[in-house]
């Protein structure tokens, strides 16, 4: 963990604003909430129960035949104070039955109800970072957003189960003891609740100790983990420089602050524990001495001294388990503040509030007119840019890295909204278009296309209902990607490991073609790869690629030549304006940058094709 | 078991510290029995006695058997907690060293999250059975039959009562743990699938987006929520029952004090003293002996453990010096031949039949598609796996030479350009010799094109890079990966595909610098990019692991289809960065 990570723990113990909003979601199980409420008083009755149930036999039944043999001699007889001992004995059994049915539902009853918040929470959580804007994916790494639905999750979990209600609940059981101990006993609980500040000062100081200690043991152990992994990842480099003792000194370096940050925990923990027990006799022992007197007097019988001394037990883990719950609620509220960040932040990329309804199917006009784009405060990535993809044409972007061309596609997708101009397609901003239906129809193939885990078939479907069976079909013969599926194990049914690991990068590309090509889309986005691949798949790629274009509207970022002489229209990007446009041949003639381009390097292979 | 055993040997070597914790034990279980029996007699005797003077001594008494108590408590647990602490920092140590020189076949089948889980989980469960484990187990086996051994004295009959509900909570624990278990494992198999699928979604957004894949992959995650919600739900049950079973256990062991021992009052047999023994000491034996059935509990997880770490302690280290190493001063003249090999598990070789001569000073480029086999035959020359077929270095077999001689003439640019979260200064000094000054450093620098970019660190050469410090772009990475190599001075320099971030003129400076600085020294180049290697005296067109042709660029463009191709799409693409 990083000094950045010690920062975003919060140092509130209690957030008023937070537990409201939180509040909010339990409000639909609001039954269960009552439920586990319930179920803790009943508990916490028969909990009560139990030492009075003893109580009542020592002081009753027994101490009733003990008077009565010494005054009646020889003559007692034991059977009737027996027969009500038995009664007592069966109360008891009772009572404890009952309790075991209810500890039962306290565990399982507090857990559905967190879950059940917890579920909610976390798939509204899960949706809002899917409306969230692709500059807002760039900017947060994906390991946090994966800690806000699991980690931070699980942490508020715990607020509600181990935090909110048994806090609430464990000062209401310390306050209750406390009467029970003065309906006792009001001069022994007075003594008590004297010495208790004690117990509650113990406590409290250790919690302060105890969290600070944890705190550096996470961070010198995050620390040491990050290092391991660091030198797992550079273990070439280690093992080629023949620096291993090096590392593995470092390393020791680490551990042994890692075992001295240890040994404070161990050293506080060793303590608190005696200490506190030490605390608890002294207010026994007091009891003791003051009760034990009472006794002799008469003043309080045996029965009630041990009721005393039990319930004064039920005040003890209350107290200790403070310390405990206010480490619980800080780490929860840490969460919950992280949480509540991400729902706050709403997107800028937003669903139009009256979309255009457009029935008709796409037509794929696309038109950017004068475009301008900056990435937030920026410099402009794209500056007045305009051209038009007439239905069933190709357009062709060339031009270097960082010239915009990727820019082109992203505005296309709509996954950033242009900073001046317009994008249409079919006459249409996109801006009022509803997107589901929108995306339904496009064909996207991006660069380092991702390839979700599952089997190739999901990966093919995407859950998207024009594709079938059939369309899948023709799309891998089409694509001549069906070679790539018949090498696979299980063909369609093959599993694809994370981030296609399985697959070459020429068949990915392939596959992300038949992927497109499966739902006969109106418009192609096409990003295309720059690693080289073998001859082979290189040419099965381009035909592919052909056959995605042929007869569609498409806007392509070409690396290939095949693509770009075969474009209708060919556009020259330069530092984010448009440099030159028009078909190969009209370029050509034009004699500018592209015409120079082709003549240095294309017309060797240009003539052999042409041969070919 | 054995294993287990062979573990806690290493906390034997801490002998001294565990005996005496060993030895606090004891002392902590008599302690708390006198207590009992204290407050017991003392109810007793204000039955009988006349006076209540002595209750201030009792109350002396009291505090002093608690402090006794808690100083041992506090030993008990500061050197046997500690031993295991100890014990857990050398075992990690001991892993570190193994893996560090563990080859890199292994790491190359290993998932790193796996290896760090036995470094961590792993490492734990074992450390929390034999340390704190052990430390509750010896505490409830001398308190247990100290204990029984004083309310037998008072009353046989209630102590064997006692004891029933004990038995029937061990059968409970046990019928029950393998319940517990088996939820809590689909607990955190669900949370793991929550968590992979959430890592997916996000990381694929872009393709989520495009097609409009945000409904499916929210109604994806609903199900695999609810699933765990399912998993938490069954688990509190199953805990549910263990929590509720343990109390009624506890809890019943009262029944027989209530009823028996209330009988055995009325008949005047034992005392209210007696009856508050049994009632407290029932109370402090009963939790220490359900800590045994979580221990037990831990016992099968531990095992597990031990068998992981055990595994990766004696991971064989294939690649070692051998028993006689042949003596070399290294000129860097390398000889291929039908040089093979396949990584463990792999259905096709990545390298196959490679023979290549390299004269010593001379340069020699890999090319060839993705996946190839280039940087895998790169490291076959620093013997980072063990070839089939033969690599000789100025004509010795590789097997032959001790890998402080090989690879003490190599520097390496890897393909990842991986740089350590340390100083900058610390990064290029990592190959060099340790007198190397700040002088030479810089000399480095300035040969891989990094003097204007280190300038402009807010700490110089002390600047921290990495995480906590400065990003450096791709391009820098990999000058700064070059000044690391050359801050070693190797007789052979291996660039794996380490100029693909740097523009084409900083790339042509480099490569010019690295031949003139060297003046002489033998240099692996492997590129994406073939105008890297245009001028070596040979270069090597790779595919699928064979070597498609060699030659010079000249050559290649005559022999080589997917040489000339790639060339002039190359050509293109840099004319088009040059527009």
């Amino acid at each position: 963990m990083s000094e950045h990570d010690e920062d975003l723990i919060a140092t509130k113990v209690w957030d008023t604003a937070v537990v409201r909003r939180l509040l909010v979601y339990a409000r639909p199980h609001k039954k269960q909430f009552y439920g586990s409420f319930l179920v803790l008083v009943i508990v916490f009755a028969l909990q009560l129960l139990s030492p009075w149930l003893l109580r009542g036999a020592i002081d009753g039944p027994v101490a009733a035949a003990r008077d009565a043999s010494v005054t009646m001699g020889d003559a007692f007889d034991s059977s009737p104070y027996l027969r009500t001992l038995a009664l007592w004995a069966a109360a008891y059994f009772g009572a404890v039955l009952l309790a075991a049915v209810f500890r039962y539902l306290e565990v399982s009853q507090l857990a559905r109800t967190g879950q059940s918040v917890i579920h909610d929470l976390r798939t509204t959580v899960f949706g809002h970072i899917h409306r969230m804007d692709l500059a807002w994916f760039d900017r947060t790494p994906t390991g946090s957003l994966v800690t806000r639905v699991t980690t931070d999750i699980e942490n508020l979990n715990e607020l509600f189960t181990s935090g909110l209600i048994v806090l609430l609940f464990d000062l209401i059981k310390i306050a209750v003891v406390i009467g029970l101990l003065f309906w006792v006993d009001a001069d022994l609980a007075l003594l008590v609740v004297a010495l208790t500040p004690i117990l509650i000062g113990v406590s409290l100081i250790f919690r302060g100790g105890a969290r600070r200690a944890h705190r550096r043991v996470r961070a010198v152990l995050a620390r040491t983990n990050g290092y391991l992994q660091e030198v797992l990842s550079g273990v070439r480099v280690v093992q080629v420089f023949r620096r291993e003792e090096r590392v593995s000194a470092t390393f020791a370096g680490h551990l042994a602050e890692y075992l001295s940050a240890n040994f404070r925990t161990i050293f506080l923990f060793a303590l608190f524990y005696p200490i506190l027990a030490f605390v608890t006799v002294g207010i026994q022992g007091s009891v003791l001495w003051r009760g034990g007197a009472s006794i002799h007097a008469g003043t309080m019988t045996v029965g009630e001294f041990i009721l005393f001394w039990f319930w004064l037990q039920l005040l003890v883990g209350p107290i200790r388990e403070l310390g405990e719950r206010y480490n619980v609620l800080q780490s929860a509220f840490a969460s919950a503040e992280r949480i509540f960040h991400v729902l706050d932040t709403e997107p800028d990329v937003r669903r139009p509030a009256s979309p255009v309804r457009n029935d008709a199917p796409m037509k794929g006009h696309v038109r950017f007119e004068h475009v301008e784009f900056a990435y937030g405060n920026g410099p402009k990535v794209i500056e007045d840019v305009s051209f038009e993809i007439p239905p069933g044409h190709t357009v062709a972007v060339v031009g270097a890295t960082g010239a915009g061309k990727s820019t082109l596609v992203n505005l296309l997708l709509r996954y950033y909204d242009p900073t001046g101009g317009r994008v249409t397609v079919d006459g249409v901003d996109l801006r009022d278009i509803e997107m589901q239906p929108y995306r339904d129809q496009l064909g996207i193939v991006l660069q380092e296309d991702f390839l979700f885990s599952g089997s190739v078939r999901d990966n093919l479907e995407l859950g998207r209902s024009s594709v079938n069976e059939e369309t899948i079909a023709l799309a891998l013969e089409t694509s001549s990607a069906i070679d790539v599926i018949e090498r696979l194990p299980d063909g369609l049914d093959s599993q694809v490991a994370e981030r296609g690991a399985t697959l070459s990068t020429g068949e990915r590309e392939l596959i992300s073609i038949a992927r497109a090509l499966a739902s006969n889309p109106a418009l192609v986005i096409f990003d295309e790869a720059t690693s080289s691949v073998d001859s082979a798949t290189e040419s099965k790629i381009e035909a592919a690629t052909h056959r995605l274009l042929r007869g569609r509207s498409a806007l392509v970022v070409a690396h290939r030549l095949s693509t770009v002489r075969r474009a209708d229209t060919i556009l020259v990007m330069h530092k984010g304006r448009l440099r030159e446009s028009g078909t190969h041949e009209e370029l050509l003639a034009q004699g500018g940058v592209y015409a120079r381009l082709y003549a240095l390097q294309f017309r060797d292979e240009d003539d052999e094709s042409r041969a070919g | 078991m054995r294993l287990l055993w062979g573990f806690f040997l290493r906390f034997l070597r801490h002998r001294r510290r565990l005996f005496a914790g060993i030895l606090a034990i004891p002392a902590v279980a008599l302690c708390d029995i006198q207590l009992t029996i204290l407050i017991g007699d003392t109810l007793t005797k204000l039955r009988e006695g006349d006076d209540t003077q002595f209750l201030a001594g009792v109350f002396g008494l009291m505090l002093l058997l608690s402090a006794t108590q808690g100083f041992f408590r506090f030993l008990q647990r500061w050197w046997i907690v500690g031993v295991s602490r100890r014990v857990e920092v050398e075992l990690k140590q001991e892993l570190f060293d193994k893996l560090a020189r563990l080859p890199l076949s292994f790491h190359a089948r290993s998932r790193s999250g796996d290896i760090v889980t036995r470094l961590t989980s792993d490492v734990e469960n074992v450390r929390m059975l034999l340390g704190p484990g052990s430390m509750y187990v010896l505490g409830a086996l001398f308190l247990l039959p100290a204990s029984l051994f004083v309310l037998f004295s008072i009353s046989a009959e209630i102590t064997l009562y006692m004891t029933i509900p004990l038995v029937l909570v061990a059968f409970a624990m046990k019928a029950l743990t393998p319940r517990l278990h088996r939820a809590s494992v689909a607990v955190q198999e669900s949370l793991g699938d929550i968590s992979h699928r959430a890592q997916e979604s996000f990381a694929g957004i872009r393709v989520v987006r495009g097609y409009g894949l945000a409904r499916h992959e929210r109604d994806g995650f609903r199900v695999v929520s609810s699933e765990n919600r399912t998993h938490q739900i069954r688990m509190a049950s199953a805990r549910g029952l263990m929590h509720a079973f343990v109390n009624l256990a506890y809890d019943l062991a009262f029944l027989p004090i209530l009823f028996v021992g209330g009988w055995a009052m009325i008949d005047r047999t034992i005392e209210v003293g007696d009856l508050f023994k049994f009632i407290d000491l029932g109370f402090k034996v009963f939790w220490p002996v359900i800590a045994l059935g979580w221990i037990a509990g831990m016992y099968p997880r531990a095992v597990v453990s031990a068998e992981r770490i055990d595994q990766l302690l004696h991971e064989d280290l294939e690649i070692a010096d051998p028993v006689d190493p042949v003596p070399l001063e290294v000129r860097g003249a390398f000889s291929l031949r039908d040089v093979s090999y396949t990584y463990p598990d792999a259905p096709r070789p990545a390298v196959s039949g490679v023979s290549v001569e390299l004269p010593a000073n001379t340069t020699l480029g890999v090319v060839g598609p993705t996946g190839s086999g280039k940087s895998t035959l790169l490291n076959l020359l620093g013997r980072l796996y063990d070839a089939e077929g033969e690599i000789r270095l100025d004509r010795v077999a590789l097997r032959s030479l001790s890998l402080e001689t090989l690879r003490g003439a190599l520097a390496y640019v890897p393909q990842d350009s991986f740089l350590f979260s340390d100083t900058y200064r610390n990064n290029i000094a990592f190959g060099a010799t340790d007198d190397i000054d700040d002088a030479e450093i810089e000399r480095c620098i300035e040969r891989a094109a990094m003097t204007d970019d280190v300038s402009r660190f807010p700490d110089g050469l002390d600047q921290m890079i990495g995480e906590r410090g400065v990003t450096l772009s791709g391009g820098q990475r990999q000058r700064s990966c070059i000044a690391r190599a050359l801050a070693k001075d190797p007789r052979v320099l291996i660039l794996d595909d380490a100029l693909s971030a740097v523009d084409t003129e900083t790339e042509a400076r480099l490569l010019d610098g690295l031949r003139r600085a060297g003046g002489e020294r033998t240099v692996v180049i492997a590129a994406h990019r073939l105008g890297s290697v245009r001028t070596a005296e040979n270069i090597v067109v790779l595919s699928a692991g064979r070597v498609e042709a060699q030659g010079t660029h000249e050559e290649l463009l005559e022999r080589s289809d997917w040489y000339r191709e790639t060339w002039s799409r190359q050509q293109m693409e840099e004319e088009l960065e040059e527009l």
